[in-house]
């Protein structure tokens, strides 16, 4: 018996080197947001390591709802970012008794807040919009919808323009608004059939009321709910409109051509453009086998895009 | 004399000998292909076999032809009812559906009998798990070996057995980490919500089942263990966690 005590005995690692914050949040990106790592390697240099923080930053709170089973847990979760965020800026302000979490995302981004002046604001704004839509899970109108993008995604590209030292320029806060409008509605429609899977139809109400869409037979008959291609269609109008809008700010200022500073914030562009452009060919029937696959020309794409600075 | 064409297989003038003395024609028309009313009996059935040139169309031959019981009259007149003292319709009903049903159970027998067997042998061959099966728990480590846990305590918050308990202490490089992290085993219900609180992925359910002991003591798991169990089931718990793409 003594015998098999010391075989079960567990053994321990016996050393450990701390983990690198920058390779976890680029790994991080490269295993839940591709097309975000893909245009990663357009940041070159010293803004790469807080580029990828900000992206894993958003990719992390955007999972929680999917790795929770109930809105308390959820909860807790955020509420562990909110303490975070607000820990990363009281610990950049020269103050020595408080630290980050050692979590390697809240580590990232504190070395990225003393690298670049980034605006606590927008990380509060991303929590918010995410404890928001954990709580609810559904907008009322297209407009909830567009407000709602405004603070997940624009807040990132504002983050990251700030990043850029773009900040303080409208024409781009302008463009990223509708830009990152242009993208959440994108991923929410690639995710209608993992949502509709879990039992969830985010689509804005009001578009869904228009077009006689009835959840249940969402989830029971997926694309082949009455209605559902007009929804569809309509929330991609949408996407598409922002999109546009977009690239108009830079039509009229600056020549259709985007600045080589900035470039880099705009390619993600790309992607939505990328999808949409799928959804359309497949007659905007999103639970389309073809969408779940990942669409290999887009890194041919983003460097078309970053060659000729357009989106 | 007209000609009998060889096709015509019934002698006419025997059947019309044996269906004298009956006035029912021997054939029984189908009522649904004959009637033109739903619940009508057909009752004037024209009599082929006195058709004009003595001939049969050999297609009311093909039709689904039912003996009717003749209908059986005493000597005063009344009717008697020639299955009386016999076997009900359902005792022969019994005997039928019985008998099949050990040819059939005999059969299946049969078939198995060549089939491989069903079993596994436990211990040595395991069944199927679910990636999202909830058993051990264990602590995990980054790739380079440090510890995942930054001692939040949301996982002892949120366990509703209360089976958690942590201490802390802070280091010198501002960190928090655990000093101790116990798991009461006999305490935990599995519900998995340790797992899902924690923000750094650190402690999870691994698929082991088989961690019975010989003592209660051994189920009071402490953080030495949960590292050990961490570290014996990287590999598999990585695979499992791997989750949905963000779609958000």
């Amino acid at each position: 018996m003594i015998l098999l005590r010391s075989i079960r005995q567990p053994r321990l690692r016996a050393f450990s080197t701390n983990v690198d914050p920058a390779a976890y949040c680029e790994d991080f990106v490269r295993k839940h947001d591709y097309d975000s790592f893909l245009i990663g390697k357009f940041w070159s240099g010293p803004l790469q390591q807080p580029y990828f923080a900000i992206k894993a930053f958003s990719t992390e709170l955007a999972m929680i709802q999917d790795s929770v089973s109930n809105a308390t847990i959820g909860a807790m979760r955020i509420q562990f970012w909110r303490d975070a965020v607000r820990d990363i800026f009281a610990a950049s302000s020269l103050n020595p008794g408080s630290f980050p979490p050692r979590h390697p995302i809240a580590l990232a981004l504190h070395q990225a807040t003393k690298a670049a002046d980034l605006p606590a604001y927008y990380f509060k704004r991303i929590v918010d919009a995410r404890d928001t839509e954990l709580r609810s899970g559904t907008y009322q109108s297209s407009e909830g919808l567009v407000a709602h993008a405004e603070s997940v995604a624009s807040s990132v590209l504002y983050l990251l323009l700030a990043l850029r030292g773009l900040g303080g320029s409208d024409t781009f806060a302008h463009a990223a608004s509708h830009l990152g409008t242009a993208q959440t509605i994108a991923t929410l429609v690639r995710g209608l059939p993992h949502h509709a899977a879990n039992r969830q139809l985010p689509l804005p109400l009001d578009i869904s009321a228009r077009h006689g869409v009835k959840q249940e037979e969402v989830f029971r008959h997926g694309g082949d709910a009455s209605g559902i291609d007009g929804a569809v269609y309509d929330v991609a109008v949408l996407a598409n409109d922002h999109l546009l809008t977009a690239r108009d700010m830079f039509k009229e200022e600056l020549g259709g051509k985007v600045p080589a500073l900035a470039m880099p914030v705009f390619l993600a562009g790309v992607p939505v453009t990328s999808f949409l452009e799928r959804l359309e060919k497949c007659n905007f029937d999103a639970f389309n086998k073809s969408l779940a696959l990942r669409d290999w020309r887009v890194s041919w794409r983003i460097y078309r895009a970053a060659y000729h600075r357009t989106f | 004399m007209p000609v009998i064409p060889p096709r015509l297989v019934v002698p006419v003038g025997l059947l019309r000998t044996l269906a004298q003395p009956q006035p029912r024609p021997l054939i029984t028309i189908s009522r649904r292909l004959q009637s033109t009313h739903a619940h009508s009996r057909s009752t004037n059935t024209p009599n082929y076999l006195e058709s004009a040139d003595g001939l049969i169309s050999d297609l009311t031959l093909r039709k689904h032809r039912k003996e009717l019981t003749p209908r059986k009259f005493d000597a005063d007149g009344n009717e008697v009812d020639p299955y009386k003292g016999g076997p009900s319709a359902i005792d022969k009903a019994v005997h039928i559906f019985f008998f099949t049903e050990i040819i059939r159970g005999m059969w299946i027998v049969l078939e198995q009998y060549f089939r491989p067997p069903y079993t596994i042998m436990y211990p040595f061959e395991k069944g199927p798990l679910s990636p999202r099966f909830r058993g051990e728990h264990a602590l995990r480590r980054y790739p380079s070996g440090e510890e995942r846990c930054i001692a939040c305590k949301l996982c002892e918050a949120i366990c509703p057995a209360q089976a958690i308990t942590i201490e802390s202490e802070a280091r010198l490089d501002g960190s928090r980490r655990t000093t101790k992290y116990d798991i009461d085993m006999t305490k935990c219900i599995y519900c998995g919500f340790c797992q899902e609180a924690c923000p750094v992925d650190a402690i999870v359910e691994t698929q082991n089942q088989e961690f019975s002991t010989e003592t209660r003591e051994e189920l009071l798991y402490n953080k030495e263990k949960l590292l050990a169990n961490g570290d014996r089931a990287e590999a598999e718990i990585a695979a499992n966690l791997r989750s949905d793409h963000v779609y958000r």
